[in-house]
């Protein structure tokens, strides 16, 4: 193929992941990008793929006492507790402001019992506005939050299936790094019938304050992220594309446009930035510029030419 | 008002008395702040630190053509601060702001009658400065209660005494090794001067958080209402990573970043 050629067209930016047909391949990952209308004055959400919105729970929940942040090196640790306004002022106050731009909404919901995710998914269903729902099953900050429905296998499923029976939207299930396979997680919440997988989540880790000689956050443990953990997160990307047939939307330390192509090349279809919008707020709306021209620059024609490239055989 | 994601260009860092440096940066398109408010910086673009630090803004001086000058008073206490004072003039730093809901009591008309004290511990004079000059503008009387560890904590001291002198106020300085001002805590003379009736009807503070507990304290006592402008670990300073919770006495939590950094004294846990 000649390069020179293909550079004068534009890529294709757009991309499907499973029953999503998004613009292109840049999404902001569940709270890193606030509701969405954070952002609003600072960054042109028209240009993203999609956003996903902080984690929702059926109520208000005021989240964990300060400290919740600790910054380390290439990224920071967190522990805020899944702070959020509740379902249904997402759906009454911010996702009318949402619904109209071309960036696909996808709710993050979290529970801690089986039926509120249920009861969340039903709330969420009649949204025109609401392109899917993705599940957390994984934060690692709340004592009895989502986390036991992410690393055991048959939890997950049957959790999956409930919430199946509950919406038609499509579903996407969060998965833990913090287990030893994640694709035998992924593998089961397709056995429940989610569409789509998306991974990673934080990684549980901690700071200590040497001065105090005590933990840095309230709740000792946190989640990681950010840079550091981009090559663990790549790693599970491409494992769990392998093994489990759903498509893959990755998530973990990415910055710039050579880990959005890794990503791809591991075998996403998509990506979610996150902690890399706290240092730029421009970050992913920069990605989704850099990206179209990185693809025009080498002449290839297309995002979906390079999903999973790297785990074909030579 | 909206914040801007600008590049600011650093004009100059001028080293005071170490470790404390005044970094000035012209920003193009950012509106002047309100009194109180911050802005997220970082020294270039560095990988390292990973996250930008919030820079109360100290004093700024809008240009004919629609940019700002905008100076931050820093202390080097970290790799984030160490990284802003070592940058060197012509290099182009991120800058976004201006972030977060200032001091209030300044537009607030109850407020404006009877005379102020700011209270200031160290590089929390920073975060005094713009109020400074808004007082001595509105022609507000007050004294400025600046309080360090030793003499070169009071870095900017010659600044507030003539902006509280411009007022009809005074300086007021203590240091905990008695190297200027009176030794002991800066605490000591708000409370005598509270006590003998120095006519203050609002509390201005920024500092560590023992000495801005201790003034709402203080001002509770005496029945003056006050504010704090507050400091907490940042991750964006917009709102969105929802890290830099403050404890209010209700049992919620507020942002630093948008309900604050300047909150009612007797709103806070402290």
């Amino acid at each position: 193929m000649s390069a020179g050629a293909s550079s004068l067209r534009s890529p294709d930016l757009s991309t499907r992941v499973g029953p999503l047909r998004l613009q292109n391949p840049i999404l902001t990952a569940s709270g890193t990008f606030g509701y969405g209308l954070e952002f609003a004055e600072r960054a042109d959400l028209h240009r993203l793929g999609g956003l996903v919105t902080k984690g929702l729970s059926l109520e208000p929940l005021a989240g964990n006492p300060p400290v919740r942040i600790a910054e380390t090196r290439g990224g920071m640790l967190n522990s805020i507790g899944l702070q959020n306004i509740g379902v249904d002022r997402f759906l009454s106050d911010v996702l009318p402001g949402l619904k109209d731009l071309p960036p696909k909404v996808v709710v993050n919901l979290f529970g801690y019992a089986q039926d509120e995710y249920v009861r969340l998914a039903e709330r969420v269903d009649p949204y025109e506005g609401v392109a899917a729902v993705e599940l957390n099953v994984s934060c690692p900050n709340v004592s009895k939050g989502g986390i036991e429905f992410g690393h055991d296998p048959e939890i997950l499923s049957a959790l999956v299936r409930r919430v199946r029976s509950a919406t038609g939207k499509p579903i996407v299930v969060k998965l833990s790094p913090n287990v030893t396979s994640p694709q035998a997680l992924g593998r089961a919440a397709k056995e429940g019938g989610a569409d789509i997988l998306s991974a990673v989540n934080t990684f549980v880790g901690m700071a200590i304050d040497t001065a105090t000689m005590r933990p840095v956050l309230s709740t000792i443990r946190g989640g990681l992220s950010g840079p550091a953990i981009k090559p663990l997160a790549l790693r599970i990307v491409f494992d769990v594309a392998r093994e489990v047939d759903l498509p893959v939307i990755g998530i973990g330390g990415i910055e710039t446009v050579d880990d959005v192509l890794e990503f791809l090349l591991a075998g996403a279809s998509a990506v979610q930035v996150g902690t890399a919008l706290f240092r730029d707020p421009r970050t992913a709306e920069r990605l989704v510029d850099g990206l179209r021209e990185r693809l025009r620059a080498d002449g290839i024609p297309s995002v979906d030419s390079l999903i999973g490239a790297a785990a074909r055989p030579e | 008002m909206a914040a801007v994601d600008s590049r600011g260009e650093v004009l100059d860092v001028q080293a005071l008395p170490l470790p404390y440096f005044l970094l000035r940066a012209r920003v193009a398109a950012m509106e002047p702040a309100q009194p109180g408010q911050f802005v997220m910086v970082a020294g270039a673009d560095r990988p390292e630190p990973y996250l930008r630090r919030a820079f109360s803004v100290y004093d700024q001086e809008p240009a004919s053509d629609g940019s700002l000058v905008i100076s931050l008073l820093g202390k080097v206490i970290g790799r984030g601060t160490e990284a802003l004072a070592a940058c060197v003039p012509g290099e182009r730093i991120p800058v976004l702001g201006p972030l977060g809901t200032g001091f209030h009591s300044v537009a607030d008309d109850a407020s404006k009658s009877g005379r102020a004290a700011l209270v200031a511990g160290g590089i929390g004079s920073a975060g005094l400065g713009l109020l400074a000059q808004a007082l001595e503008r509105a022609r507000r009387s007050f004294d400025f209660f600046y309080g360090g560890r030793s003499a070169e904590d009071l870095v900017e001291a010659e600044t507030f005494r003539r902006l509280s002198e411009r007022t009809g106020g005074r300086l007021v300085r203590t240091t905990e090794d008695g190297s200027a001002g009176e030794r002991g805590l800066i605490t000591t003379p708000l409370e005598e001067g509270l006590r003998a009736g120095a006519g203050y009807t609002t509390v201005f503070t920024c500092g560590p958080h023992g000495l801005m507990a201790a003034v709402a304290r203080i001002a509770a006592a005496g029945g003056v209402a006050g504010e704090a402008a507050t400091e907490t670990p940042m991750g964006c300073g917009y709102g969105a990573c929802l890290g830099c919770a403050v404890t209010l006495k209700n049992g919620g939590y507020a942002l630093c970043c948008r309900q604050g950094p300047v909150f009612r004294l007797d709103e806070v846990a402290w």
